[in-house]
């Protein structure tokens, strides 16, 4: 069974800033594998550990993010493949979609597309249910548990953890998936594995590799600024725990917030 | 005129009304359609769900757009992709506004990829000027708010965060035309087998209070002594810092943050919790903040509409007790 996970690299944490072209500036932030695709990449894993063929790891990004398709490389992964072009720079997550049905599409031979619910800086959860109609493929978001995946028969049954419930699904293959945290617990790559990958060589393809052509996006970014500070809040003092307690519950009923 | 407004209906969970995001929805959708001067109509799509067309009238729509078919009983992307693109091919509306919940996520992605038009998730304002048609969307953990400006391909398909708008006020009498349309042809290539409640779920996108406790409690046993009870003195859900989730406290469905929830209640209670920028990426919009903390310096005070410096196994029990006695619960 060929498995390819998407994985983003993201910033550990989401205080960014903004540029004067409006992109985002993440500088000075300790880039790191998105920790949903963690959970996507571990579960490839214990699959093909199971089943055998390939895992792939599939990235659209910047030739920096190859850093992180090497962990993923040393956590197991068998494969590996980024996306680089100078024209994905501005890709809105439709675009990215685009460019990575192509690329699956060219590996020709894929079963299974996993990735992490969302991203944890762009958080809208759409790159999967895209990617999935781009492909013409079913989709299965929010899973945290596979319960069969069968090469043979083309059949995953799965648990997609929704809010306040648990549903079931069957499904042919080949299809995607996205995973949330409960799925898995992902496992730390070994330093040998991290030596051993150091210098495998990722293959690139560009827009030109892809036959994708420039395409103008459906929305864009008109505008991007920083949230409104909050008003300034006020420690609340008082003699002792009692009276503070009692001032606070007196300024939440004024402000009839309780 | 121009273009209708379309609303996807959800039905609410325990009741046979629409539910609360649909109702918002409509009011935002009320508004837009009147400045725009153009109808509002509700996307009712189930298995003898009819009735909530009805429902959606005396919430605001003028009109609905419902297929009634056994193959819509349950959720599948497939099922309610194909019935609305079909729909929005043949009447062409401006723009469909849906929830942003884990299902309509999956839905309003892959109608947008569907139909090749713009996406916006987790709205949390849109406007229409004229022919252009925009849409507030937080993310970052709340530290970047992007405008996305759609382009002219219709319709402009956005999934709004709850608790964006007011709820629309129902209005007896109203009434409004209902087009029945049949299910397209498209094939369902999901099934839904089981559908089981969560264990212990908690819908914290849903509380109007949230009560989140982390590491400065020190011990699971201080988390469940404190935390609770004063949480359900205010009627409110109890959440949970990505600490104490690791740390195995409490399950990760508690838990609040970049890799947690992501909630804007109307007050936020954060005990123990110094406000690692992972935590505050999942609370930062909530109305009133109110933070217990022992050291002074932590950063959640920033944030803090009300800060209390202090022990919180002095403070907590003293709270509960005063709002039990004075807000009468």
């Amino acid at each position: 069974m060929h498995i390819v996970v998407c994985m983003k690299q993201v910033p550990r944490d989401n205080s960014v800033k903004i540029n004067p072209d409006l992109s985002i500036n993440a500088e000075g932030i300790e880039q790191i594998m998105n920790l949903f695709d963690e959970y996507a990449v571990e579960e490839g894993l214990q699959w093909n550990e199971k089943l055998g063929g390939k895992v792939t790891v599939l990235s659209l990004g910047p030739e920096e993010w190859k850093e992180q398709i090497r962990r993923a490389l040393a956590m197991g992964a068998t494969d590996a493949l980024l996306l680089s072009d100078p024209s994905f720079a501005g890709l809105d997550v439709l675009g990215a979609a685009r460019a990575v049905a192509a690329a699956i599409n060219k590996l020709g031979d894929v079963d299974l597309v996993l990735a992490g619910r969302n991203s944890t800086d762009d958080e809208s959860g759409a790159f999967g249910p895209a990617l999935a109609r781009m492909l013409g493929w079913p989709q299965l978001t929010y899973v945290g548990k596979i319960a069969e995946l069968d090469e043979g028969s083309k059949r995953i049954v799965a648990e997609r953890h929704l809010e306040e419930q648990i549903e079931t699904v069957e499904s042919r293959l080949p299809a995607v998936v996205t995973v949330v945290k409960d799925i898995n617990e992902p496992r730390y790559p070994s330093l040998l594995r991290i030596k051993r990958v150091a210098k495998v060589e990722i293959p690139i393809w560009s827009a030109a590799d892809l036959g994708l052509s420039a395409q103008a996006p459906a929305a864009s970014i008109a505008a991007r600024v920083p949230p409104p500070p909050r008003a300034k809040g006020e420690i609340i003092q008082g003699a002792d725990a009692a009276e503070k307690v009692r001032t606070l519950v007196d300024k939440l009923m004024e402000s009839q917030v309780i | 005129m121009p273009n209708e407004i379309w609303v996807l209906i959800e039905k609410a969970r325990h009741s046979d009304n629409i539910a609360a995001i649909s109702r918002e929805l409509l009011g935002k959708g009320r508004q837009l359609a009147d400045a725009a001067g153009t109808q509002l109509a509700a996307l009712v799509l189930g298995s003898g769900m009819g009735a909530l067309a009805e429902r959606a009238f005396a919430y605001g729509a003028d009109k609905a757009y419902v297929v009634d078919d056994a193959a819509l009983a349950q959720y599948t992307t497939d099922g309610f992709v194909g019935a609305a693109a079909a729909l929005a091919k043949k009447y062409q509306p401006a723009l469909i506004l849906s929830g942003a919940s884990f299902q309509m996520r999956d839905f309003s992605a892959a109608l947008a990829a569907e139909l090749g038009v713009g996406l916006a998730i987790d709205a949390t304002n849109v406007t229409i000027e004229g022919e252009q048609i925009s849409a507030v969307r937080p993310s970052h953990g709340g530290n970047v708010i992007n405008t996305i400006a759609f382009g002219a391909a219709r319709p402009a398909v956005v999934a709004a965060r709850k608790q964006s708008w007011p709820e629309a006020q129902e209005q007896a009498g109203r009434s409004g035309e209902v087009v029945q349309e049949s299910m397209p042809g498209v094939e369902i290539r999901t099934k839904v087998t089981n559908v089981s409640p969560k264990q212990g779920a908690v819908n914290l996108a849903d509380a109007a209070i949230i009560v989140s406790g982390g590491r400065g409690l020190g011990s699971p046993e201080n988390y469940f002594k404190l935390i609770p009870p004063l949480a359900e003195a205010l009627g409110g859900a109890y959440g949970a810092s990505r600490a104490i989730v690791d740390a195995g406290w409490i399950p990760y469905e508690h838990q609040v943050g970049q890799t947690g929830k992501t909630v804007s209640p109307k007050l936020y209670m954060a005990v123990g919790i110094s406000g690692a920028i992972q935590h505050l990426a999942g609370m930062r919009t909530s109305r009133t903040i109110v933070a217990i903390n022992k050291d002074a310096d932590a950063p959640i005070f920033r944030v803090a509409s009300y800060g209390l410096v202090g022990d919180a196994s002095e403070i907590v029990p003293l709270l509960t007790e005063e709002i039990k006695k004075r807000a009468g619960r």
